[in-house]
């Protein structure tokens, strides 16, 4: 579903002039499945996540998302994805239902078809409370279901995201979560970053570690948990990035 | 692009800025109640105005003729002042000082009294006005009886003075109230001398002058607002545009969603349209409503006035220039909401689109400032230029000149269509840099600059070098104008123009080059390009040159040299024919080649091109190589030659044509240009290709459309050439030829 190859993007800035925020990332994930990118702020997630949604351009490497590649049919793989965001990214003026269907209506659904399965997604995610709040009087919890409707209002087969429970409560998140799985079960090919070890512990099929810009390791939790004979996914955390940090001539990468 | 994309987006804008207060309030609700209120505030100022009394101190008035009388008790006297004035008067009688003070004692005195809020005006008599005044009239009688003018030495004239202060409303109304009453008294004594000599009146004024206004009534109402009407609606326009446009574009980042909207299939062109349906629309109407408003508080206002008597020289707005103002708002709002939306763009913030406002009121204000001078009026030259052209045109409509308004109004149009069609062009490019729309705040320290421009150089500069490159050769050469005089000899001529290119524009490119960048030779383009490509660069600059000839006198033909400037360009035309042939080509023609070539096609180009566009890149880079030619005229056809050398530099990837054809060009110029009618009149054979009729030289018209024609051949030749796309021109190629369906299987 998911083809990510050797994937880079070069910022600049001041302090660092020319940079690498994402260093040749390969991965695969396929459908069904729940690719959980982990890693501390600042690793490139969101740069690939970025990038995976047709947002920013990569400076080198390309993605196959079902069939399309990113570099030369971005616009076609907008039809395929659903991203939602770090921030709810909700408007403030616009209710919970008129949000919805205006994204349901720029991926070009039909009238019928498009009421029809937003009243399905009102009910299964409880949003059929607030669905005339205007998104300036939401709570965080509602702006994020808004936000999760919104991606998936088109039914599409890849969802992207990108660090979705920051800064909701424990209950809000735990039902994000659970929304995220029962997404897995319909199918979808699921790419969640996130820098919290139970999430990606709980949700993920697949891991990949990232670190200033690489992908240390990957695999299943098991998997990664032996090949590096660790009993703790924070553990092998720790141990990757402190190995990176240690040895700097083999990764390669100015710091 | 879909259309129902756009529509949805417009709608959702729409809709979305008609919920924010603040918009409403800045569209709808302020216009409604601005102009009551200042019209009420003027109603109440003028009312003020009319009322205001000034104080005369005068001085020597206990010593003035009897007849006629100036003052009657503590008054001006009923003949020299009617009550309407007199009740505007206040007169401070005061003895004349004796003895007489100086001139310069009497205006410190005058500037005390004024200052300290004694009086507005000072007149002063001196204490022997009444005597000298007799004598001077005895004199003339004496003169007269006598009839011999050579015996009798003329009396002094006596010197009553005035003293106002320029610096002070009041004092300069006052002065003005003051001096109308004594060239009434000073008439009055005419008419009493020429009675006491027995001459008539008439003989002061052997003719009556008559005026007589042919303007139409329509006309004479709408001069003023021909004038007002533009440019409050512009302001509006451009008001009405900016806010929602930081709210459409910094705002949504702000909030995030712009990243959303983004990741949807709308594609940025669809965005862009979207939002700029949105902007012009509330710029639209954010003028009309304003129109509406100034329309009916200017009518109360003026009927108010009308029926309270006063006498005013402003009718009512004409309707059907309200009606063409609203029709001509529409390209101005879609010219000011695509700048808008593109600066708006560039914004992380609502807060920092705000300082965004300023620079765009800088660039645009005095192109709404230039139709409001006296002496500019709606001809050729005029309608070429953005947003005057515009606001000339609708004077010309407003004030009746419908034969002029349709004349220029295809220009005005064009040139109107072209700015849209570049600032939509610009907005949707802004959306498609991601360093524009991901901009992140970084901490800026000028050492921090320094070190990074020292530390991370490049084989080329950067975009951002290349217009500091191009705004410091502006700075350094119109500063250095100001520096440098005329020369009086070629050597001294030759000497300044060697400095000039030398140092003001060749030497700062090269600095930084050496400086900023790690390759010389790909910043300057320094390869090889081939054989053939010289020998084309030579033969498009002759080929070129007839039609850069017409050019040039179309130009001149728009925007005359003035006198001044005529004379100075014959100055140095004499200078340079001063000089043998080889010199002059070689101060003239080749030294500017290479330096301006290395500056604009070298650095300038170089780093322009990582904007992503290659022809952006090039008419850039010939605006700067136009302006830094300083004179308007010469600047235009600099900046058509530009373009054709900056083809050459990106087609080929070397300076060396470049220079071929800019020194082939010079030379022409100089040869052809300054002798050409010297040459036809030693070798009439040469009348086949060139003509001189009324002093003008000229090709004849077959050689320029030939010479065009083999241009455009030698052009599509360099078309042909493998040109080398930088990064960023092969990432938007890519960007624009994506495919938006899938492929069939």
């Amino acid at each position: 579903m998911i083809h990510v190859q050797q994937l880079t993007k070069a910022y600049a800035d001041l302090k660092r002039g020319q940079f690498l925020a994402v260093s040749g990332v390969t991965f695969q994930a396929t459908a069904g499945q729940i690719f959980g990118l982990l890693g501390p702020n600042g690793a490139g997630k969101t740069t690939v996540l970025r990038i995976l949604s047709t947002i920013l351009r990569p400076t080198s490497g390309t993605a196959i998302i079902n069939g399309y590649d990113l570099r030369t049919q971005p616009a076609l793989i907008r039809h395929q994805i659903g991203f939602v965001s770090t921030n709810t990214a909700v408007y403030d003026r616009m209710t919970a239902w008129e949000m919805v269907e205006y994204f349901g209506r720029l991926y070009g659904l039909a009238d019928d078809e498009l009421r029809e399965r937003m009243e399905r997604i009102f009910l299964r995610l409880q949003m059929n409370d607030f669905r005339d709040q205007v998104g300036a009087k939401m709570s965080t919890g509602m702006k994020q279901k808004v936000s999760i409707a919104r991606a998936i209002v088109h039914d599409p087969p890849v969802l992207i995201f990108d660090e979705a429970t920051v800064g909701l409560d424990v209950l809000v998140a735990r039902a994000l979560l659970k929304t995220v799985m029962e997404l897995r079960e319909q199918g979808k090919c699921i790419v969640f970053s996130t820098h919290i070890m139970r999430e990606a512990e709980r949700l993920c099929d697949k891991i990949a570690i990232m670190y200033r810009g690489h992908i240390l390791s990957e695999g299943s939790l098991p998997e990664l948990l032996e090949r590096y004979h660790e009993t703790d996914l924070e553990e092998l955390f720790f141990r990757l990035l402190t190995d990176y940090d240690a040895a700097p001539a083999l990764a390669g990468n100015p710091r | 692009m879909q259309w129902s994309k756009i529509k949805l987006i417009f709608l959702r804008e729409l809709r979305d800025q008609l919920r924010d207060r603040r918009t409403l309030f800045t569209i709808a609700v302020l216009p409604l109640i601005l102009y009551p209120l200042l019209g009420m505030s003027f109603l109440q100022v003028a009312q003020f105005t009319r009322e205001h009394r000034s104080t005369i101190l005068l001085q020597g008035a206990d010593d003035l003729p009897s007849t006629p009388r100036l003052l009657d008790g503590e008054n001006f006297a009923a003949e020299v002042c009617p009550g309407s004035e007199a009740q505007l008067l206040r007169i401070v009688p005061r003895p004349s000082p004796q003895p007489a003070p100086a001139a310069e004692e009497l205006r410190q005195e005058a500037q005390k009294a004024i200052r300290s809020g004694q009086c507005d005006a000072v007149v002063y008599f001196p204490h022997d006005f009444g005597e000298r005044l007799a004598a001077a009239r005895a004199a003339m009688d004496a003169d007269a009886t006598s009839g011999d003018a050579e015996t009798v030495s003329p009396p002094p004239i006596p010197e009553p003075r005035v003293f106002a202060s320029t610096a002070n409303d009041k004092s300069r109304i006052a002065a003005d109230r003051v001096e109308r009453i004594l060239r009434r008294w000073r008439e009055l004594m005419v008419q009493q001398n020429l009675r006491h000599r027995n001459i008539p009146l008439a003989a002061t004024e052997p003719f009556h002058l008559v005026d007589t206004d042919v303007a139409e009534e329509v006309s004479r109402r709408a001069v003023v607002w021909s004038k007002i009407l533009p440019f409050v609606v512009l302001i509006w326009a451009l008001t009405g545009a900016f806010y929602p446009a930081i709210d459409l574009c910094a705002g949504e980042k702000e909030r995030g969603t712009l990243e959303t909207l983004l990741s949807s299939p709308a594609l940025r062109g669809e965005i862009v349209w979207g939002k700029l349906l949105t902007v012009m629309t509330f710029s639209t109407a954010t003028a009309l409503l304003n129109l509406a408003s100034i329309g009916l508080t200017g009518t109360f206002i003026i009927s108010r006035l009308t029926s309270l008597g006063g006498a005013i020289r402003i009718g009512l707005p004409p309707l059907g220039a309200m009606l063409w103002l609203a029709v001509a708002l529409i390209p101005i709002s879609a010219l000011f909401s695509a700048l808008s939306l593109a600066i708006a763009a560039f914004a992380r913030s609502s807060k920092e689109g705000q300082y965004y406002l300023m620079p765009l009121l800088m660039i645009t204000l005095p192109l709404m400032m230039i139709p409001l001078l006296p002496s500019v009026e709606l001809d050729w030259g005029s309608s070429l230029i953005p947003v005057s052209g515009m606001m000339l045109l609708l004077r010309a409509v407003i004030e009746g000149q419908f034969r002029d308004a349709i004349t220029h109004l295809p220009s005005v149009i064009l040139v109107t269509m072209a700015c849209c069609w570049l600032s939509i062009r610009w907005a949707i490019d802004q959306f498609n840099n991601e360093g524009v729309i991901f901009r992140e705040g970084e901490r800026w320290s000028l050492g921090a600059w320094l070190r990074h421009l020292w530390r991370f150089r490049e084989r080329t500069p950067t975009f951002g070098m290349a217009i500091l490159c191009g705004v410091s050769l502006l700075l350094v050469r119109f500063f250095a104008s100001f520096l440098i005089g005329t020369p009086q000899s070629w050597s001294a001529f030759a000497v300044v123009l060697l400095a000039t290119q030398l140092a003001l524009i060749a030497l700062p490119p090269l600095l930084m080059t050496g400086m900023l960048t790690t390759s010389w030779r790909q910043t300057m383009l320094l390869r090889w390009p081939g054989f053939p490509s010289l020998f084309s660069a030579v033969f498009l600059a002759l080929a070129f040159h007839p039609a850069a000839l017409v050019l040039h006198e179309l130009i001149q033909w728009l925007y005359p040299l003035s006198p001044d400037v005529r004379a100075a360009a014959g100055t140095i035309n004499a200078l340079a024919a001063e000089a043998h042939w080889l010199p002059r080509l070689l101060v003239l023609a080749l030294t500017p080649a290479i330096c301006e070539e290395l500056a604009f096609r070298g650095f300038i180009l170089s780093g322009l091109r990582h904007m992503g566009h290659k022809w952006g890149a090039i008419v850039v880079s010939s605006l700067f190589f136009g302006a830094v030619h300083g004179m308007l005229q010469q600047s235009l056809s600099a900046c058509a030659v530009g373009i054709v050398i900056g083809y050459i530099a990106v087609q080929t990837g070397s300076l060396l044509p470049c220079i071929l054809f800019h020194v082939t060009h010079n030379s022409l110029v100089l040869t052809v240009g300054v002798h050409g009618p010297r040459l036809v009149d030693q070798f009439p054979q040469l009348r086949w290709i060139y003509q001189v009729q009324q002093d003008q030289f000229r090709y004849q018209p077959y050689v320029t459309i030939a010479g065009l024609v083999l241009a455009a051949g030698f052009l599509a030749w360099y078309r042909l050439l493998p040109f080398r796309a930088t990064e960023e021109e092969r990432l938007r190629s890519l960007l624009e030829h994506q495919a938006l369906r899938p492929a069939a299987k």
